[in-house]
C-alpha cells in the first residue's frame, strides 16, 4: 500500500527541494543545473516565456519526466526514482485532462478509488470537495456539459481530494477568459491558504504570478534566473531578462562619468542622470527603472529635471503612459490619471526626473 | 470439441472393436462429394451398421490430399472418398493408403475400358460415371445453337465462345477425359482435337462443379461434364440436357482406406458396404444418379438408366493404358494449362481468325488461302514435345520433388507457354492473310 | 492476454524501456512468431531452396522474373489493385462526404449498410453477382432484349475491378468518414473566411485533411485485392498473382516451389504497399492532433439537392448491395437459369438448411467472436506499444501483424497443419486439430483491421488523460484499464466488428483446418451445400443466414459504439 494521505483536513505541508537537476532531449538541454527550495505551505510560481522549461520542471516533479542528473526531494525524501503514481503529488493539467467518459463525481472519486479507500469515505470526501469548489449540483454531469470554469474547478477538486503533499498547477487559467481568470485565481489563492498545501503554479503571465504567489522562480532557457517574492523581483530584478519579463521597464545603456565633480550616468544626447552615492555600478551596465518610478512635469512649471520631449502617449485608464525623448534615448513614464487630469500633447517639452532609489543598474 | 476426450474415446472403441465382432465407433471419411451423395450414404450405412457412425469431412480433392499428407503423423482419417483416380495415385505413391483384400462379390474387372479397382489393391471403384456434353436449353435456343451430339461438334465455329470445361490439372475426371482422347486418337491428333475444341472455350474452370454450375445458370451454353452433374441438375428442374457422345470415357469414383486408420474395422465395413448390393443401390437415388459397378444392380434401375456394361458407347472405347497415363499425368496437365488455360486469349484469337477465313473460303474458294489456313491449323496444333518426351523420365523428374537436381518446372513451363504463344500468333497472322486473299 | 505492465519500483519511471512493456512486447512478438511467422515460413521456405539439394537459392525468384505468365500476372495484379482503389474511391468518397458534411437522413442508412458489402460468404456472393451482371445475367438479358447490347461488366480484368470495387469500398468509406469527423471545424471556417468554398474547399482543405484516413483505407483495399483469389477465379481470370499462387499450391501432385515463390512475392508487395501508404502520410496526420474538433460543419440540403443526394445514394447502394439482392433471390429461387428473374420462388432451401445450420451458426459466432477478441486484444496492445512506449522493436510488431494480412489463407492453412500437427497434447491429439486453431488462423489474417482501428483510436486520446490518472495514484496498468481502454471503446469495437464480420465468412484457411462437421463454421457449410450440382439454392440460403447473423452482430456492436460515443461526449 502506498502511504495514505492524512485525512485530518489539514495537510502536513511538505517542502520541495530540487538540486542540481539537468535534463536534455537529445542535444536540446532543457533544464540546466536547477536548484530550488520551496518552503512547506508556500504558493510558488514558475514564471517564464514558453519554451523556458517551466512545464518540463513541473512534469519532472510529477514524475512524467526523468532528470538526467540531480535530485528532487519532497519533505526530505528523494522521489526521483518513484513512478508518478507513488509520488503523492497532485497535478492540474493545462487541458484539465478530465476523463470524458466519467461523470464529475467519478472523475473526482478516481484518485480515492485508486487508494482503495472505503466506499463511504470516498463518497463523503467527494461530496465535501465538490461543495468546496461549489459544484455539488453538477456531480452527475459529464465534463462536456460544463463550462470552462467549471471544468477547471473539477480538475482542481479531483486533485485536491486526494490531499497530495504538493499541488502542481500547469497554466490552470490559460483556458479561461480574462474576467474568469481574475476570479478563479482569487479562488485558487483562497483555497491554497485554507488548505495550506504547498503549491507550484506554472504560468507565463507575470500579473497572475504576482497576484497570488508567495514566491516566484523566473525561468528562461532552462535556467532559473531569479527567485524571490513578487515585489522584490519587480523592484530589484537580478538581470535584464527578469526586469523586462516582469512588466514594462526602461532600460537605458550608458556610461558612468564625472560631471561637475559628481558621478553621473551618461545616456547620450547630453542627458546625464544622477547616481546614488552608495551605488556601485558595474562597467557597461544599463540603468533600469519602471515607468511609474519616473516623474515628469510641464516645462513651464519650473520643476527641476532634465528636458525631455513627448513623442507619443497611450491612455490606459488609471494611468497615462508617455513616451519621451530623453537625450539619446526613449523613455516611458506613467502618470496617474484622475478625473479632470489633463493629458499633455505630443511634442510638448517636459521636465523629467527619477525618484530616489528607483533605478537599478544591471549588466547586459 | 475436446480432442483429448475424442482420442480417448477412439482408443476405447478400438479395444471394443477388437473384442467384439461387429465394428463400432466413428468412421471418419474425407470426401469431395456433395451432401447430396454423402447424406443418403450416411443414412444407409448407419442403418446397416448400428454400431458405427459416419463422420463426413467435406474438402475438395486437393485439400483432402494435402490434409491427409500433412496429418499423417497422427492420422485421424479412416477413408478417402472421391472421384479423381489421380488423387488416389498420389496418395498411394506417398504410402498413405492401406492395402485391402475386397470381399464383396459380383464386381467385374473393368467398366468400359477402365479397370475398376487399383491393381495393387489400394483403392476401389464403387461407381462409374460417363463423360458427356451438357447444355442449357434456354441458352441454346436464344443463341440459335444446334444441340451438340459429338465431341467433334464442339469444335464447330458456331459454338465459338459457348463451351466450358474444367482444367485437367484441377479436375481428375477431366484429366482422365483428356488422357482418353490422347490415347484414343494418338498424341498429336488428340491434341489437335483438344485444341480445336479449346478454341471455342468460354471458360476453363478450376473446379469440376463450376462447369455444370455455369451451364445451369445459363452463363455458358455448353459444358463438358460428368453425367451425374447433369442428371441431378435435371432432377432439380434446371432446363439442361445431356448426351453421351458416341465415344465416351468411363471414370470410376473411388474409395480407399488411409494408412494407419484409427478405426480399421469400421473403415473396412464402409468399403464392403459401398460395394455390397445394398450400397450399390443407393447410387440409383435421383440426387446421386451414378452408375453402379455391380452389373446386377441395373435390373432395379429405371428404364432409361444408362448401363455402361451394355451400352455400346461405353464399350467402344479403346483400351486404356493406366501405365502410360500415369507416366505423363503432370506433363499433360501442365501442357493443357500452359497452352490452353493460360493462353486462352491467344488461342481464341487464332481460332476466331481461322474460323472467319474458313467461312470466307466457303463462299469464295482460293487455293493459296486454303493452304494458309491449313498452315494456321497446323501451327495451332503444333506441340512443343512429343509423347515420348512428355512421358520421359527427365520430364517427370521436373514435375516431381525429385531428389536429384533436375530441370525446374518453371523453366519447362515457360518454354512450353512461349512456344504456344508464338504458334498462336503465327496461326492468327496466317489466317488473317488467308482472309485477305478471299476478299 | 492482459496489458501486463508491472509497477515494479526499479523501472517505474518513464525511462526508455520498462520491464512491463518489454514483457508485453515480447509476448506479442512471440505470438506473431508462433502463429504467423512460423507457419508461413514452414510453407514458404521451399521458395528459397534449390531443387534436389535443398540448398538456399534465389534461382526460383529468377524463374519468376523469367516466366511471362508470372510477370504478366504481377502487372495485372498491380493494375487491378490500383484501378480497384480508384473505383472504390469513386464509390466511397461521395458517400463519405455526403454522410459527414450534410445533415442528411440517408446518412444513417449509409453508415449501416455501407458495411454490408464486406460481409459476403464465399462462392455464393460471386455466383449471385453473375446472376445479375454476368454475360447472361439479369441486366444483360434485359439489355439485349430491349436494345440488343450487352455490357461486359464481368469480363476479364475490368470485371475483377468492378466486383472488387463493390466488395472492398467500405474500407475507404469507413476510414475517410472517421477522418472527416475528426477535422477541426475551424480549419474549414478559416478557409471559408479566406474566400474558399464549395468544391474548392472540398478539394483544397477537406480532402487533404482526410488524406491519412484515405491512405489507410486505400492501402487496405489494394492489399486485399492483391491477395484475393476468389473473385478472379470466378471470373475466369487466372493471370493474376493470387490465383496463380492458389492454383499451384492446391493442385494435386505438383511439387513445384513456384506457388510459394508467388506467395512470398504477394507478402512482399503487400507489406511494401502498406509501408508506402504509411510513408506517404508520415507527418501529415493532421486530423487527429486538433483539439476540440467536433467534425466539419454539417449543412442542410435544399430540396433539389436533397433529391439529388438521395438519387446518388440510392444508386450506389443498389449497386453495392446487388450481390446481396442476388443472393436473396437465389436463396428463394426454384430454378434461375438464363432468365432475368427466377422461374418461381420457394422456401424449400431454407427448410433444407434449417436443421443443419444450428451447429454452423453456433461455431461461427464462437469462432468469429474469439477471432475478433484476439485481434482487438493483440491489436490494441500493439497500438499502445507503438504510440505510448519507446520499445525498440515496436514497429516490427506493427509490420509483423500487417504482413499477416498478405499471406494467402491457403498458405496459412497449410502452414498451421505443418507447424502444429506434430505438436501433441496430452493423449496424443495433435494441436492442429483443436478448433481453437481455426480461430487463430482466421484471427491472424484480420489482425491489421483491429490494429489500424485501435491505432487511430489511441491517437485521438490525449496523453494527459493518462497522466492525470497516474498522477492521482493509478499505476500505468490501471490508467490503461480505467481511462485508455474505456475511451478507445469505439475504435476497439469498430476493429472488432471488422474482424468479426470478415472472419465469419472466411473459408480458405478454414477449409483445411476443419476436422469434423461439428467443428465447422457457416462458411464451410455454405461450401458444402454449394457443391451440390442440384443448384445453389441451399448454399445461398445458408449464405443469407450468414449475412443476416453477421449483420445483426455488427449492428449490435455499432449500437455499442454509438452509446460509447455519446458517453464520451464532445469534450474530445
Amino acid at each position: 500500500m502506498r502511504p495514505g494521505p492524512q485525512s485530518d483536513g489539514r495537510h502536513q505541508a511538505a517542502g520541495v527541494e530540487i538540486s542540481g537537476v539537468n535534463l536534455s532531449y537529445g542535444a536540446n538541454h532543457v533544464l540546466k543545473d536547477v536548484e530550488l527550495n520551496i518552503e512547506p505551505g508556500e504558493f510558488f510560481a514558475f514564471l517564464g516565456p514558453s519554451g523556458c522549461g517551466k512545464t518540463t520542471l513541473l512534469r519532472l516533479i510529477a514524475g512524467f519526466n526523468v532528470a538526467d542528473s540531480g535530485e528532487v526531494r519532497i519533505a526530505g525524501r528523494d522521489i526521483g526514482k518513484l513512478p508518478p503514481w507513488k509520488r503523492d503529488v497532485g497535478m492540474v493539467f493545462q487541458s484539465y485532462a478530465l476523463w470524458p467518459h466519467m461523470s464529475v463525481r467519478r472523475n473526482v472519486a478516481f484518485g480515492l478509488e485508486e487508494r482503495r479507500l472505503p466506499r463511504a469515505e470516498i463518497a463523503a470526501r467527494v461530496a465535501a470537495v465538490l461543495d468546496l469548489v461549489g459544484l455539488a449540483a453538477f456531480a452527475e454531469r459529464k465534463p462536456s456539459q460544463l463550462s470552462g470554469g467549471q471544468q477547471q474547478r473539477v480538475a482542481l477538486a479531483r486533485t485536491i481530494v486526494t490531499e497530495p503533499k504538493v499541488l502542481l498547477l500547469d497554466e490552470p487559467l490559460s483556458n479561461l477568459d480574462a474576467k474568469m481568470r481574475v476570479q478563479v485565481r482569487g479562488e485558487l489563492h483562497d483555497l491554497q491558504r485554507r488548505l495550506g498545501i504547498t503549491t507550484i503554479f506554472v504560468t507565463h503571465d507575470q500579473e497572475e504570478a504576482n497576484a497570488i504567489c508567495d514566491r516566484i522562480a523566473v525561468m528562461s532557457d532552462g535556467v532559473i534566473q531569479q527567485v524571490g517574492a513578487p515585489r522584490d523581483l519587480y523592484a530589484r530584478p537580478a538581470n535584464l531578462f527578469v526586469a523586462n519579463f516582469l512588466g514594462a521597464a526602461n532600460i537605458l545603456p550608458g556610461i558612468v562619468t564625472t560631471r561637475d565633480g559628481v558621478s553621473v550616468f551618461d545616456i547620450g544626447g547630453g542627458a546625464f542622470l544622477p547616481i546614488p552615492e552608495d551605488a556601485a555600478i558595474p562597467q557597461g551596465a544599463s540603468l533600469v527603472f519602471r515607468p511609474q518610478d519616473a516623474c515628469m512635469a510641464p516645462a513651464h512649471q519650473g520643476e527641476p529635471g532634465l528636458d525631455a520631449r513627448i513623442l507619443s502617449h497611450e491612455f490606459l485608464g488609471s494611468i497615462v503612459r508617455y513616451r519621451l525623448r530623453l537625450g539619446g534615448a526613449d523613455v516611458l513614464v506613467d502618470t496617474p490619471f484622475h478625473a479632470g487630469s489633463e493629458i499633455l500633447s505630443n511634442g510638448s517639452t517636459v521636465a523629467f526626473s527619477l525618484m530616489a532609489k528607483a533605478g537599478v543598474w544591471l549588466e547586459k | 470439441m475436446n480432442r483429448f476426450a475424442f482420442g480417448a474415446l477412439l482408443g476405447i472403441f478400438a479395444v471394443q472393436a477388437a473384442l467384439a465382432q461387429a465394428p463400432t465407433g466413428k468412421v471418419t471419411v474425407v470426401t469431395s462429394f456433395a451432401k447430396d451423395v454423402t447424406d443418403p450414404y450416411k443414412k444407409a450405412f448407419e442403418k446397416a451398421y448400428p454400431g458405427l457412425s459416419l463422420e463426413v469431412q467435406n474438402r475438395n480433392t486437393n485439400a483432402a490430399v494435402k490434409f491427409i499428407e500433412e496429418t499423417k503423423s497422427a492420422n485421424a482419417t479412416d477413408l478417402m472418398w472421391a472421384s479423381a483416380p489421380d488423387a488416389f495415385e498420389v496418395l498411394k505413391g506417398k504410402g498413405l493408403l492401406t492395402k485391402y483384400q475386397l470381399k464383396a462379390q459380383g464386381i467385374p474387372e473393368k467398366v468400359g475400358s477402365y479397370p475398376i479397382n487399383d491393381p495393387g489393391g489400394f483403392y476401389f471403384g464403387f461407381a462409374a460415371s460417363g463423360y458427356g456434353i451438357m447444355w442449357n436449353e434456354r441458352y441454346v435456343r436464344a443463341n440459335k445453337l444446334p444441340d451438340p451430339q459429338e465431341w467433334s461438334d464442339l469444335s464447330k465455329p458456331i459454338y465459338f465462345d459457348h463451351v466450358a470445361i474444367a482444367a485437367p490439372s484441377r479436375s481428375g475426371t477431366t484429366h482422365l477425359t483428356i488422357e482418353t482422347i490422347l490415347q484414343g486418337e494418338g498424341w498429336d491428333k488428340g491434341w489437335r482435337t483438344i485444341k480445336q475444341i479449346a478454341g471455342n472455350l468460354r471458360q476453363v474452370t478450376d473446379r469440376s462443379f463450376d462447369v455444370p454450375e455455369q451451364v445451369n445458370s445459363g452463363q455458358v451454353g455448353v459444358g463438358i461434364v460428368i453425367d451425374f452433374f447433369a442428371f441431378s441438375a435435371q432432377a432439380a428442374g434446371f432446363p439442361v440436357k445431356f448426351v453421351y457422345p458416341s465415344v465416351t470415357t468411363v471414370v470410376p469414383a473411388n474409395l480407399a482406406i488411409i494408412a494407419n486408420p484409427p478405426n480399421r474395422a469400421g473403415a473396412e465395413a464402409f468399403v464392403e458396404f459401398l460395394l455390397s448390393p445394398a450400397g450399390q443401390e443407393v447410387l440409383l437415388e435421383p440426387s446421386i444418379r451414378r452408375l453402379p459397378v455391380n452389373p446386377a444392380i441395373y435390373a432395379k434401375a429405371p428404364a432409361d438408366y444408362p448401363n455402361p456394361f451394355k451400352d455400346p458407347r461405353f464399350t467402344k472405347m479403346i483400351s486404356f493404358s493406366s501405365e502410360k497415363s500415369e507416366q505423363r499425368t503432370d506433363a499433360v496437365d501442365v501442357l493443357f494449362d500452359q497452352m490452353i488455360t493460360f493462353q486462352l486469349a491467344g488461342l481464341k484469337a487464332a481460332t476466331k481468325s481461322i474460323q472467319a477465313a474458313e467461312a470466307a473460303l466457303d463462299k469464295k474458294d482460293n487455293v493459296q488461302a486454303r493452304a494458309l489456313i491449313a498452315e494456321a491449323r497446323d501451327a495451332v496444333a503444333a506441340m512443343p514435345v512429343s509423347d515420348v518426351q512428355a512421358g520421359s523420365a527427365e520430364t517427370r523428374a521436373a514435375f516431381t520433388g525429385a531428389k536429384e537436381k533436375t530441370a525446374r518446372q518453371a523453366e519447362i513451363e515457360q518454354r512450353w507457354s512461349a512456344f504456344a504463344k508464338e504458334q498462336y500468333a503465327k496461326a492468327q497472322a496466317k489466317a488473317d492473310e488467308a482472309l485477305k486473299l478471299t476478299r | 492476454m492482459s496489458i501486463a505492465v508491472t509497477s515494479a519500483g526499479v523501472s517505474a519511471t518513464r525511462a526508455p524501456v520498462r520491464v512491463g512493456e518489454l514483457a508485453l512486447g515480447l509476448s506479442i512478438a512471440a505470438f506473431l512468431l508462433v502463429f504467423v511467422a512460423w507457419p508461413a515460413v514452414a510453407v514458404t521456405y521451399v521458395a528459397f531452396t534449390e531443387k534436389g539439394t535443398g540448398a538456399f537459392t534465389l534461382i526460383n525468384f529468377q524463374d519468376f522474373a523469367r516466366t511471362d505468365l508470372f510477370v504478366r500476372s504481377l502487372w495485372n495484379s498491380i493494375y487491378v489493385g490500383a484501378a480497384t482503389v480508384a473505383w472504390a474511391s469513386v464509390i466511397a468518397l461521395p458517400l463519405a462526404v455526403l454522410t459527414t458534411r450534410f445533415s442528411f437522413r440517408g446518412a444513417i442508412v449509409i453508415q449501416t449498410l455501407g458495411f454490408v458489402p464486406l460481409i459476403m460468404p464465399p462462392f455464393v456472393g460471386a455466383v449471385a453477382m453473375q446472376m445479375l451482371f454476368g454475360r447472361n445475367g439479369t441486366i444483360n438479358l434485359l439489355l439485349s432484349d430491349w436494345f440488343d447490347v450487352r455490357i461486359p461488366f464481368m469480363e476479364g480484368l475490368n470485371g475483377v475491378i468492378f466486383v472488387e470495387a463493390l466488395h472492398y469500398f467500405p474500407f475507404i468509406l469507413i476510414n475517410v468518414s472517421a477522418s472527416l469527423r475528426n477535422i477541426d471545424r475551424a480549419m474549414e471556417e478559416a478557409a471559408q473566411n479566406l474566400g474558399c468554398s464549395g468544391f474548392r474547399l472540398l478539394r483544397r482543405i477537406v480532402l487533404p485533411l482526410a488524406a491519412p484516413g484515405y491512405m489507410a483505407g486505400a492501402s487496405l483495399v489494394f492489399v486485399k485485392v492483391f491477395d484475393d483469389l476468389a473473385t478472379p477465379l470466378l471470373l475466369n481470370v487466372k493471370d493474376m498473382l493470387a490465383p496463380q499462387a492458389y492454383l499451384r499450391i492446391t493442385s494435386i501432385g505438383i511439387a513445384d516451389p513456384m506457388g510459394y515463390v508467388i506467395a512470398v512475392v504477394l507478402v512482399v508487395m503487400s507489406v511494401a504497399s502498406m509501408g508506402l501508404a504509411a510513408l506517404a502520410t508520415r507527418g501529415v496526420d493532421y486530423a487527429t492532433v486538433q483539439r476540440g474538433g467536433g467534425g466539419i460543419a454539417r449543412r442542410s440540403l435544399r430540396p433539389a439537392e436533397s433529391f439529388a443526394a438521395y438519387l446518388v445514394v440510392g444508386f450506389i447502394l443498389l449497386l453495392v448491395l446487388a450481390p446481396h439482392i442476388g443472393l436473396l433471390l437465389l436463396s428463394f429461387a426454384t430454378v434461375w437459369s438464363f432468365s432475368p428473374l427466377p422461374d418461381a420462388l420457394t422456401t424449400a432451401h431454407y427448410v433444407r438448411v434449417f436443421s443443419e445450420s444450428g451447429v454452423y451458426i453456433k461455431n461461427t459466432i464462437l469462432y468469429a467472436s474469439l477471432a475478433g477478441l484476439i485481434d482487438v486484444v493483440v491489436g490494441t496492445a500493439i497500438a499502445w506499444l507503438v504510440l505510448r512506449t519507446k520499445l525498440s522493436f515496436r514497429h516490427w510488431l506493427d509490420w509483423g501483424a500487417t504482413a499477416a494480412l498478405a499471406f494467402p489463407g491457403v498458405v496459412i492453412g497449410i502452414g498451421y497443419l505443418r507447424a502444429f500437427y506434430d505438436v501433441r497434447l496430452f493423449g496424443g491429439a495433435p494441436l492442429a486439430t483443436l478448433w481453437i486453431m481455426i480461430v487463430l488462423a482466421v484471427a491472424v489474417r484480420r489482425l491489421p483491421y483491429a490494429l489500424r482501428a485501435s491505432h487511430a483510436a489511441l491517437l485521438q486520446i490525449s496523453r494527459s488523460l493518462e497522466e492525470a490518472a497516474e498522477n492521482l495514484g493509478a499505476t500505468r496498468q490501471r490508467a490503461v484499464r480505467r481511462i485508455v481502454l474505456p475511451l478507445m471503446t469505439g475504435g476497439i469495437l469498430a476493429g472488432f466488428v471488422t474482424s468479426f464480420a470478415t472472419a465469419a465468412v472466411e473459408l480458405s484457411a478454414t477449409l483445411l483446418l476443419v476436422q469434423s462437421n461439428s467443428d465447422a463454421p457457416l462458411a464451410y457449410g455454405v461450401y458444402v451445400f454449394m457443391q451440390s450440382p442440384a443448384g445453389r439454392g441451399a448454399g445461398a440460403a445458408l449464405g443469407v443466414v450468414t449475412v443476416i447473423i453477421v449483420c445483426a452482430c455488427a449492428l449490435l456492436a455499432q449500437f455499442g459504439i454509438e452509446r460509447s460515443q455519446n458517453a464520451k461526449g464532445a469534450l474530445q
